[in-house]
């Protein structure tokens, strides 16, 4: 899916707010006037959606999971071919829904966007949501008889380039599909951009928006795609025009990446970035593009890989050890049991025979 | 021919042959523009065409002792005279080549300073290339008729062999008097100088133009992309230039077939150069479409060495759907 051709034709908002110290709720503050855009404030606010949503970003596809009538992706199906009127009331349910899967106490109030237009050669529909926390800032001011620049608090400021404080939802029409179809997937494509599901346990944390309010959940094919981009990623280190040793570390950071990181979603651009010099960024991300990957990131699912992630470890008593990866573990390794010097006692000492069937590309 | 008839000959002849300069200052210098060169960078003086001042010609026809002529006005071939001054050397080839192919005139090449340096290898002095052009066929410009026997010369020379002539031309060629040895010899050595420098005149130009843009012919390539993918004529300014040095180790003989591939999956960009066409020059240029192609495929190397500001590569991400943000 590219987001270009982007096109915005209705926004309106809502105010949304934290529970109370005892958890209970604060109703929302609905508007019933659109919001209308200058064409540069159109352009900045088309810009931050892009910025979540579109090529290269943090965000992950979702599939929708709760395919109810009273669920937000049946509501949101419906909405988009309501007239104005019946799109103003409904939008301000999704904000109620929002409030409603805030559960925790620490969940911020925010404004609450909901957006809705065209996208994409074809001109699909798609209906956006964006969550935006409101935070203090400060304005730069210039004084018309000095000159001289001062800055002015301002309380409540949101939508600053920093997607940090912003999450989005993109709904997005598919190209091709089945006019007659009632599988919501099929006929919808779904963006979902937070911060907070690619940081440390941040799935728990992020369960709020993406599945008790958006009503969705991670993917199927994630174990799928997280092998594929395991396979291509190989592939392109293997080819690399690198020593060995580097080839080595880099297939050895690629594990880390998969095994150790706590994020728990993986993006080929943030990869390459930590990993590859520049140029190769730049190849690396045609190459995954090319290979069918998703070109944003996606949730991580180890389920097809682990075997290939495990670490066999042999060790001896003296200290010595072998360690090599599972499933290279039994082909490139032979292990022997064979008679060694007398010992003291007289008996011949029991050793190993290894053959490692490979050469040795670094010592330290 | 007697002194007095001369002069009624050539008075009444005068606008035959200034016509015929005008026809042919014309023709060169339209030529010039269809190949695409601005003539007031490409032509270093203003080119005019000059009469022979009529006591001149008569002095030069009869009162010169070393010219013997049987019959002065025939002979005398720069009765009228177009001069051409250029920067480079290969500038001179280029006029010279304009003089060849044309349909309008015979051509007579009376000096080449090629020529006079493979005969005197060792002479330093007057360079410069001359032409004399006649009509093929009697033609008609300005309202007066001009037979086929008339005679124009045409000079080319560069601005260094130009100065060199001012110099020494009316100085020394045409002094009465002898001059002395030592002005001969300071004469020769800038000659000298002047044939060294227009040398490397014209290397520099050549390893300023060497790289791959100019090797592959991109420019040319994706102007000629540019028009056909947005229907507009596509201009180059000095931005486009500058992108295309800073981005020079990109540029491969594959890359514009790249760049097409790229159009064929994004055909609605056309649309979005159309609107921006008028706002903002980049988008007038055929590098814009280099540029949404690194956006694309070589985006952390753009992002890293774009020389403009930070707002116009965000408005072309935009337009492609690609979030650039970190």
């Amino acid at each position: 899916m590219h987001l270009i051709n982007l096109s915005i034709n209705r926004i309106i908002i809502h105010q949304i707010f934290q529970r109370k110290a005892d958890g209970s709720v604060v109703l929302p503050v609905q508007s019933h006037e659109f919001t209308k855009f200058s064409s540069s404030a159109m352009e900045t606010f088309k810009s931050r959606v892009t910025d979540a949503l579109g090529e290269g970003s943090r965000a992950v596809q979702m599939e929708i999971v709760s395919k109810g009538p009273s669920h937000l992706p049946s509501l949101i199906d419906n909405m988009v071919g309501q007239d104005d009127k019946n799109f103003s009331v409904s939008s301000f349910d999704i904000a109620t829904k929002l409030t409603t899967a805030q559960q925790m106490k620490s969940i911020p109030g925010g404004i609450v966007v909901i957006f809705s237009g065209t996208y994409g050669a074809a001109s699909k529909k798609f209906l956006g949501i964006i969550k935006a926390e409101i935070h203090s800032g400060y304005e730069k001011e210039v004084s018309k008889t000095t000159k001289e620049i001062s800055l002015k608090f301002v309380e409540e400021v949101l939508l600053t380039p920093s997607n940090k404080l912003y999450k989005t939802a993109g709904f997005f029409e598919r190209s091709k599909y089945d006019k007659k179809t009632n599988d919501l997937n099929k006929k919808w494509l779904v963006m979902v951009s937070d911060y907070q599901i690619s940081v440390t346990d941040g799935k728990a944390a992020a369960k709020y928006f993406y599945q008790s309010f958006l009503g969705c959940g991670y993917p199927q094919t994630s174990a799928k795609t997280t092998k594929e981009f395991y396979e291509a990623t190989s592939e392109f280190i293997a080819d690399m025009d690198v020593s060995d040793e580097k080839k080595t570390d880099l297939f050895n950071a690629l594990s880390t990446y998969l095994k150790v990181d706590t994020s728990s979603t993986i993006s080929p651009d943030d990869f390459g970035g930590k990993y590859f010099d520049l140029n190769t960024q730049d190849a690396y991300t045609s190459y995954i593009e090319d290979c069918g990957l998703p070109t944003t990131a996606f949730t991580k699912d180890l389920a097809h890989i682990e075997s290939k992630l495990k670490l066999r470890k042999i060790s001896f008593s003296s200290n010595v050890k072998i360690t090599a990866p599972l499933d290279k573990f039994k082909n490139l390794i032979v292990i022997e049991e064979i008679e060694g010097d007398l010992t003291e006692a007289g008996e011949p000492a029991q050793w190993t025979k290894v053959i490692v069937k490979d050469r040795i590309v670094h010592q330290e | 021919m007697k002194e007095d008839k001369f002069k009624e000959k050539w008075i009444s002849e005068k606008p035959i042959y200034k016509a015929w300069g005008e026809f042919i200052l014309e023709t060169i210098t339209n030529e010039l523009k269809n190949r695409g060169k601005n003539l007031e960078v490409f032509l270093k003086v203003p080119p005019i065409c000059r009469l022979k001042q009529d006591d001149s010609l008569i002095d030069k026809a009869f009162y010169r002792p070393d010219k013997n002529y049987s019959d002065p006005y025939k002979e005398i071939e720069d009765k009228i005279g177009i001069r051409f001054v250029v920067l480079l050397l290969e500038d001179i080839k280029e006029i010279e080549n304009i003089l060849k192919e044309s349909d309008y005139w015979e051509f007579d090449p009376c000096k080449h300073f090629e020529i006079d340096k493979k005969n005197e290898p060792l002479l330093f002095t007057y360079q410069s290339v001359h032409f004399i052009l006649r009509p093929k066929n009697s033609l008609s410009f300005a309202g007066v008729v001009i037979p086929p026997a008339t005679p124009c010369e045409v000079q080319v020379r560069t601005l260094l062999q130009h100065a060199h002539a001012e110099l020494t031309h009316d100085a020394i060629y045409k002094a009465k008097k002898a001059v002395k040895p030592e002005v001969h010899r300071t004469v020769a050595k800038s000659m000298a100088l002047i044939e060294t420098t227009d040398t490397f005149f014209g290397e520099v130009v050549e390893y300023l133009n060497h790289g791959p843009v100019k090797e592959y012919e991109i420019l040319e390539r994706l102007n000629g992309m540019y028009e056909l993918f947005v229907d507009i004529k596509p201009c180059t300014h000095k931005s486009s230039l500058y992108l295309w040095e800073e981005f020079e180790q990109l540029a491969s003989i594959e890359l514009p077939e790249d760049i097409q591939k790229f159009l064929d999956k994004y055909p609605s960009l056309k649309d979005v150069i159309r609107s921006r066409y008028s706002s903002n020059i980049l988008y007038q240029q055929s590098v814009i479409l280099f540029l949404y192609w690194m956006l694309k495929n070589k985006r952390k190397r753009l992002l890293k060495d774009w020389p403009f500001q930070r707002t116009l590569l965000e408005q072309m991400a935009g337009d492609l759907g690609i979030s650039i943000r970190d």
